[in-house]
């Protein structure tokens, strides 16, 4: 089930950026996609019944079910490199609209 | 001393770059230098990284493959950050952080590393563009670049679940034994198109003409010459590893390629400006460098990346510091150029006819050999696209050269600096050099074919 959010998202963003021509708009589809791909490294890690993977007191056998925390580590590392993107991208937004009084890349008489 | 010092130290003086700022382009200097010197005191191993073995934890693989890689990437870094590094002294940090995660793209046997610093070299990349002062090409570059490696990461991520791995040697074995070569056809899809945005492959590469035809001297080389040439590594390393198709798929690929290279060559012919040429010619080439290894020839698509990167590096770094001069590209203001700078001239030239593939210089050795072994499979067709596309090549190319050696009355005046020049006459001579005295290069390619295989490494 989650992975049909995922995949649904994923789309959403896509067929933003195919879309939109407005600066921002684009960094948000952009957003949008990182979110339902993160959405998507999470749940297939996803074990049903599973325990988050830590031992402790409680959960101290090799035996219990434990879900994958190999994607839980990843997604984390993708979330920050979405950051990043994000960051850099809303930076050359305010650069964009410097140069050119606008978001709207139709209204920028540029190729 | 170990590999990992190619990453951590070029991160780390990045940013003690930020806390002396006045200092950063020496140290930056003083960094790329240091990593071409520090490859020749490495061993040929694979480091283990966290004290974790290699398919659980992250390894680096350091083999005669990714040495020769390092050894081209850092050198021309090298040799690009002397000549522009004054000019660009802002954003000397962000230059660090592109060798680390150029390094590390290279030397990584992990496919989620090679995610990380692929994202890392390309946030690096982006901001090297800025240069341009173009920030609508750059945001084109940025969404471009971060689709595609969110693609990589979407066909990754569907591997991972199917086989329980990210490394590469592991997962090379895995898909081995497992016989599901039509199930990873998808995945894989997703991870080349990925990786077909950054290299310039044809569908995905509408942000190449935005950043490369308003390249100056420092964009140009860096992402023609050194990005590229980071990338065709990496489709080496996994086209020839990792994922080998020979059926119905690797059918697929050769044809997207074989599109890449007509169409970056019908380009180029139709173009009427200096720097749009040498763009429309460096996605043909990159386009060829991925065919090759799509064949399986893994030690002359190296010797084929090595000459394009030297020879672009040396026809974009004349070509942009005349349009800086200049103010233009047209190759009718250029008309003349090489009278007065006759040195020039010549390194623009022999990097020209190198790439088209004359005789006496490195292309040709390159090219030649590539043609014997695919006439050797019995295979007519990719030789014949190499062929025809390497005679529109030379058509446009000498056309070039004719206009920009013509004598005129009124000559265009560019100055070129010592260092760009020592820099562009040392690299065509060593063009020719290996272009006449081939065996060296013979033997090394030879060499590589059979063993580019180090224990954990590629299996």
């Amino acid at each position: 089930m989650l992975q049909y959010a995922a995949i649904v998202l994923l789309m959403l963003g896509l067929y933003g950026l195919l879309t939109q021509r407005n600066i921002i708009k684009i960094i948000i589809s952009l957003n949008i996609l990182e979110i339902g791909l993160n959405l998507f490294i999470v749940s297939v890690g996803f074990v049903d019944g599973g325990l988050a993977p830590i031992f402790t007191s409680v959960n101290n056998s090799s035996n219990l079910v434990f879900v994958d925390p190999l994607p839980q580590a990843l997604v984390l590392t993708a979330i920050v490199i979405g950051v990043g993107t994000t960051a850099l991208g809303l930076a050359l937004a305010k650069n964009i609209y410097q140069k050119y009084g606008t978001f709207e890349i139709d209204e920028m008489g540029e190729e | 001393m170990s590999a990992i010092l190619l990453i951590a130290i070029p991160l780390l003086a990045a940013f003690i770059s930020i806390l002396f700022k006045k200092a950063s382009p020496y140290i930056l200097l003083f960094v790329s230098f240091g990593s071409v010197i520090i490859l020749g005191y490495l061993p040929l191993e694979t480091i283990t990284i966290g004290g974790f073995s290699a398919p659980y934890g992250i390894n680096l693989v350091l083999d005669q493959y990714s040495l020769i890689a390092l050894y081209v990437v850092d050198t021309l870094f090298f040799l690009i950050v002397a000549i522009a590094c004054v000019k660009y002294k802002k954003i000397s940090t962000v230059l660090l952080v592109a060798l680390a995660g150029l390094n590390g793209i290279l030397l990584t046997g992990d496919l989620f590393n090679l995610f990380v610093f692929i994202e890392v070299s390309g946030i690096a990349a982006y901001l090297i563009t800025t240069t341009n002062k173009k920030p609508l090409a750059t945001f084109n570059y940025l969404v471009a670049g971060t689709v595609g490696s969110s693609l990589y990461l979407l066909g990754l991520i569907i591997l991972y679940a199917m086989f329980g791995t990210l490394n590469m040697a592991d997962m090379s074995a895995n898909i081995a034994s497992s016989g599901l070569t039509i199930a990873v056809a998808f995945p894989f899809l997703l991870m080349f198109i990925g990786l077909g945005v950054e290299a310039k492959l044809l569908p995905f590469n509408s942000w190449a003409k935005g950043i490369l035809a308003h390249s100056n001297k420092l964009t140009g080389p860096m992402i023609a010459s050194v990005y590229a040439a980071a990338i065709g590594f990496v489709f080496g390393r996994l086209l020839t590893s990792v994922f080998v198709f020979s059926d119905k798929l690797g059918l697929i690929l050769t044809i997207i390629v074989i599109a890449t290279i007509v169409a970056g060559e019908a380009m180029a012919f139709a173009s009427g400006k200096v720097r749009e040429i040498l763009l429309f010619s460096s996605i043909a080439q990159s386009g060829l460098v991925v065919l090759i290894f799509l064949q399986g020839f893994v030690g002359w698509g190296v010797f084929l990346i090595v000459a394009n990167a030297a020879g672009k590096l040396i026809l974009f770094m004349i070509a942009n510091h005349a349009s800086d001069e200049l103010g233009t590209d047209e190759v009718k203001a250029f008309k003349g150029l090489f009278v007065n700078n006759k040195v020039i001239g010549l390194a623009f030239t022999v990097a020209s006819l190198s790439a088209i593939g004359l005789p006496m210089f490195l292309g040709f050795v390159v090219k030649m050999n590539i043609l014997g072994d695919l006439f050797a499979t019995g295979d007519y067709l990719i030789p014949a696209v190499i062929l025809i596309t390497s005679i529109v090549e030379g058509i446009y190319f000498v056309r070039l050269l004719m206009k920009l050696w013509y004598k005129e009355d009124n000559l265009p005046v560019v100055q070129y600096e010592f260092v760009l020049k020592y820099v562009v006459v040392v690299l065509a001579v060593l063009i020719m050099l290996f272009g006449v005295y081939s065996a060296p290069v013979e033997t090394t390619a030879n060499d590589i074919d059979a063993n580019t295989i180090v224990e954990g490494g590629n299996l």
